[in-house]
C-alpha cells in the first residue's frame, strides 16, 4: 500500500498483515456494497483491529478480575464477561473476513500494553473499585462511544455487529454503575480521588490513543500508516470518535455523582 | 453547598471558549489551538464550570454556579434550535439536581426557552427565570443615561426598537413608549407587531411597524437592538446623525460594518455588583469579559438580586409580561444590594469619561429623561 491512502487496494484482494488473501464478501452483496466495501476495506480492517484488541485486553482484564474476587457471584460475572469479550473479539474478527480482511491484534502494542498495566496494578493492590473503574466506566466508555458512532457509518452486518456490541457493554456499565455508586456513597471523597488518580493514568492514555494524530509514532495496532486520515473516506474522523468517548465517560461520571465541574476540568487538561 | 442560584450560559464566540477552556486547563498546560476547541467543545455535556458568590451591599452573601449549555457559538442559527433546546434542558438539569432554588436563564437560553417554560425538566427545588426584566431595566437606565450625556431630550426623540416583540424588546417598548415622541417597531412577525403598536397606541404613543428597517417613514434618533441574531449582523441603515444607539443582544446585534456614522453606540442590559463577586476557578474578566469589574449581563443578575433578596419566584417567564412596574420591582431589588446599572461602553472601551459631561449636568438631564 502507498502511503496517498488506504482505499487504493486492487478490488477483492486485500493486502492485510497475514498477506494478500482473496476477498470473502459475501456472493449476495450488489455490485455497489461490494465495489464500497472492498475499497474501504483496509479502513475497516484497522478499526476492526482497534477493536478486536480491545475486547481481547477486556476478557484478560475480566479474567484478572475473577482472580481476586471472593465473592462467587461476582467471580461468576466477571469470567462469564471475559468470555463475553472474547465473544465479541470473534464477532469482529468474523466480520473482517466477510469482507476479506485478516483482522490482527496487539495486546502489547504501546497504549493498550499502558491500559494494561494500570488495570494490572488495581489488581496486585487487589482493588476492585479499581479494576471496575478502569474497565466498566473508563475503558468501556471509549468502547460504547466509539462502537456506536462506527456502527452508525459502517455498512451491512459491519455495521449491526458494532451496534450490538456496543448495546452488550453498556449493560456492563450499568451492572458496574450500581456497585460504584454505593461505594461511592461510603466516602465521596475518596472515591473521587481514586477516580482521578486512575483517570490520570487510563484517559490520558486514551487521549492520546484517540488524538487526532499518532504524535508518540505508530500505534503499533494499524496493519500499516495510521489509519486516522483514512477515517473521513468512510465518513468517520478521529475528532468525532474522541468528542463521543469523552462525552460518554463525561456522562458516566455525573451518573455516579461526581462533580460536573471537576471533571470537566479533568477532561480539559487531557493531551490533544 | 446549598446553591442560593443557578446561572445557565453559554459562550458568544470561539475566543470566548479559548479562554474558558484554558482557565480549566490551568496555567501548567498549553492552551489549546482553536481548532481543537471547535472539535471538542461541541461534545461537552452541559455542566457547571464554576462556584460564584455575589455581595450585597447590606452584608449578605448568595452562592451560586454557573452552568454552560456548551452550545457551540456557531451553531446559534435557527438550524440547531432542536439541538440548543436539548443543551438548555441538560443545563436545566443540572441546575435542578445542584438544588439550585433558583435558576437565571443567560442569553440564547432565555430566547430558546421563554416561550417553552413546560420543556425544562420538572422543577421540584429549582425555580427559574429568564432574566429579562433586569435586563430591560438595564436597557431602560442606559439609554436614559446616554441620551443625557450626549444632550439628547427622550421626550423629543424617536425610538425604533429591532427585535420589538421579543420579551426583552417588548419591555423596552411599553417602559419607553410614554417618555418618547413617536416609536417605530421592528420584527419579523408582523402580527406580533401590529399588537404591541395597537397596545402603546392606546396608551398615547403614536407607533409605526416594519418587518424591514428600510420601510420606515422617518428616521430614528435613539435605537434599541434586541433582536435575537446568531451573529452580529444588524445594518442600521436609516438612523438619524448622531443617534443613541443601544445594542442589546447577545451575541451582539450591529454588524461590524455597520455605518451609522456619528452615532454614539453602547452596549446595553449589564449591571455591576458593586458588593463585588468571586469565582471559584477565578474566571473574572472571562466569563464576565467587560471593561469594568463585576459587570454582568442584566438576565444574569435578576436570579443573584432575587437570590440575595431572598426572593425565590419564577420573577420573569414567558414572553410579552414585562410590564414598567415589574421593571420598577426589580430595579429596587437589585439596587438595594448593590445591583445596578454598569458605566456604559462599547467595543472601543469606556464611554462616560469620552463624553465628559459634568456630574450636575448629567444628573440634571437623567431627571429629563425619566
Amino acid at each position: 500500500m502507498t502511503e496517498t491512502g488506504k482505499s487504493q487496494c486492487r478490488n477483492d484482494v486485500v493486502p492485510c498483515s497475514g498477506g494478500v488473501i482473496e476477498s470473502l464478501i459475501r456472493p449476495g452483496c450488489s455490485t455497489a456494497e461490494r465495489e464500497s466495501l472492498s475499497s474501504s476495506a483496509p479502513i475497516w480492517q484497522d478499526v476492526l483491529a482497534q477493536a478486536v484488541t480491545g475486547e481481547l485486553l477486556a476478557a484478560m482484564n475480566y479474567t484478572s478480575l475473577s482472580e481476586i474476587c471472593d465473592d462467587p457471584a461476582e467471580i461468576a460475572d466477571a469470567v462469564e464477561h471475559a468470555e463475553g469479550e472474547r465473544g465479541h473479539a470473534a464477532a469482529f474478527a468474523a466480520e473482517g473476513r466477510k469482507i476479506g480482511v485478516e483482522v490482527t491484534d496487539n495486546v502489547n502494542a504501546r497504549h493498550w500494553k499502558r491500559l494494561r498495566e494500570v488495570f494490572l496494578g488495581c489488581i496486585a493492590d487487589r482493588d476492585f473499585v479499581g479494576c471496575l473503574l478502569v474497565q466498566e466506566i473508563m475503558l468501556e466508555s471509549f468502547a460504547v462511544a466509539s462502537y456506536a458512532r462506527v456502527a452508525k457509518e459502517a455498512p451491512g452486518s459491519l455495521g449491526k455487529t458494532f451496534a450490538r456490541i456496543a448495546a452488550e457493554e453498556e449493560e456492563h456499565v450499568d451492572h458496574a454503575m450500581a456497585i460504584l455508586r454505593a461505594e461511592r456513597a461510603l466516602d465521596p471523597q475518596l472515591f473521587d480521588d481514586k477516580v482521578h488518580r486512575l483517570h490520570l493514568e487510563v484517559m490520558t492514555t486514551l487521549a492520546k490513543m484517540l488524538a487526532k494524530e499518532c504524535k508518540d509514532g505508530h500505534c503499533e495496532v494499524c496493519h500499516e500508516s495510521c489509519v486516522k486520515p483514512s477515517l473521513p473516506e468512510v465518513s468517520l474522523s478521529a475528532a468525532e470518535l474522541r468528542g463521543a468517548s469523552l462525552r460518554q465517560y463525561l456522562k458516566t461520571l455525573d451518573a455516579l455523582g461526581l462533580p460536573g465541574e471537576v471533571t470537566l476540568t479533568w477532561v480539559a487538561q487531557l493531551p490533544v | 453547598m446549598e446553591v442560593d442560584f443557578a446561572l445557565i450560559g453559554h459562550q458568544e464566540s470561539w475566543r470566548a471558549a479559548r479562554e474558558v477552556l484554558a482557565v480549566l486547563r490551568g496555567p501548567e498546560h498549553t492552551p489549546l489551538p482553536e481548532e481543537e476547541i471547535k472539535d471538542i467543545l461541541p461534545w461537552i455535556p452541559p455542566r457547571a464550570v464554576c462556584n460564584v458568590e455575589v455581595r450585597s451591599t447590606t452584608g449578605a452573601r448568595a452562592r451560586g454556579l454557573y452552568i454552560d449549555s456548551f452550545i457551540p457559538p456557531d451553531r446559534l442559527e435557527t438550524a440547531y434550535v432542536h439541538e440548543n433546546i436539548t443543551r438548555v434542558r441538560g443545563a436545566a438539569a443540572c441546575a435542578s439536581s445542584s438544588k439550585a432554588k433558583i435558576v437565571g436563564l443567560g442569553g440564547f437560553s432565555s430566547i430558546l426557552i421563554e416561550g417553552n417554560f413546560d420543556q425544562l425538566p420538572e422543577r421540584r427545588e429549582s425555580v427559574f427565570t429568564t432574566g429579562n426584566t433586569l435586563t430591560v431595566a438595564f436597557i431602560v437606565q442606559g439609554v436614559q443615561k446616554m441620551c443625557a450625556l450626549a444632550g439628547r431630550e427622550l421626550c423629543r426623540s424617536t425610538l425604533l426598537i429591532v427585535g420589538a416583540t421579543g420579551d426583552v424588546g417588548s419591555g423596552c417598548a411599553r417602559c419607553l413608549a410614554p417618555t418618547v415622541r413617536r416609536v417605530l417597531l421592528n420584527a419579523r412577525n408582523v402580527e406580533r407587531l401590529r399588537r404591541l403598536a395597537a397596545e402603546l397606541e392606546a396608551e398615547g404613543t403614536p407607533a409605526e411597524i416594519a418587518t424591514n428597517l428600510e420601510r420606515f417613514s422617518t428616521a430614528a434618533d435613539v435605537v434599541i437592538c434586541a433582536a435575537s441574531l446568531a451573529s452580529p449582523s444588524l445594518l442600521l441603515s436609516r438612523i438619524a446623525p448622531g443617534a443613541v444607539v443601544c445594542d442589546a443582544g447577545y451575541p451582539k446585534n450591529l454588524s461590524a460594518s455597520a455605518e451609522i456614522p456619528g452615532a454614539r453606540v453602547f452596549f446595553g442590559g449589564l449591571g455591576q455588583v458593586t458588593g463585588g463577586m468571586r469565582f471559584a476557578p477565578d474566571f473574572r474578566g472571562i466569563l464576565n469579559r467587560h471593561p469594568f469589574p463585576d459587570v454582568v449581563h442584566g438576565c444574569l443578575l435578576e436570579a443573584m438580586a432575587l437570590a440575595l433578596e431572598g426572593r425565590f419566584e419564577p420573577f420573569s417567564q414567558g414572553r410579552g409580561f414585562i410590564t414598567p412596574e415589574k421593571v420598577d420591582e426589580i430595579r429596587t431589588i437589585a439596587a438595594r444590594h448593590g445591583i445596578c446599572l454598569a458605566p456604559l461602553y462599547n467595543g472601543a472601551g469606556p464611554l462616560e469619561d469620552a463624553l465628559d459631561c459634568p456630574n450636575e449636568l448629567l444628573a440634571h438631564r437623567l431627571r429629563m429623561n425619566d
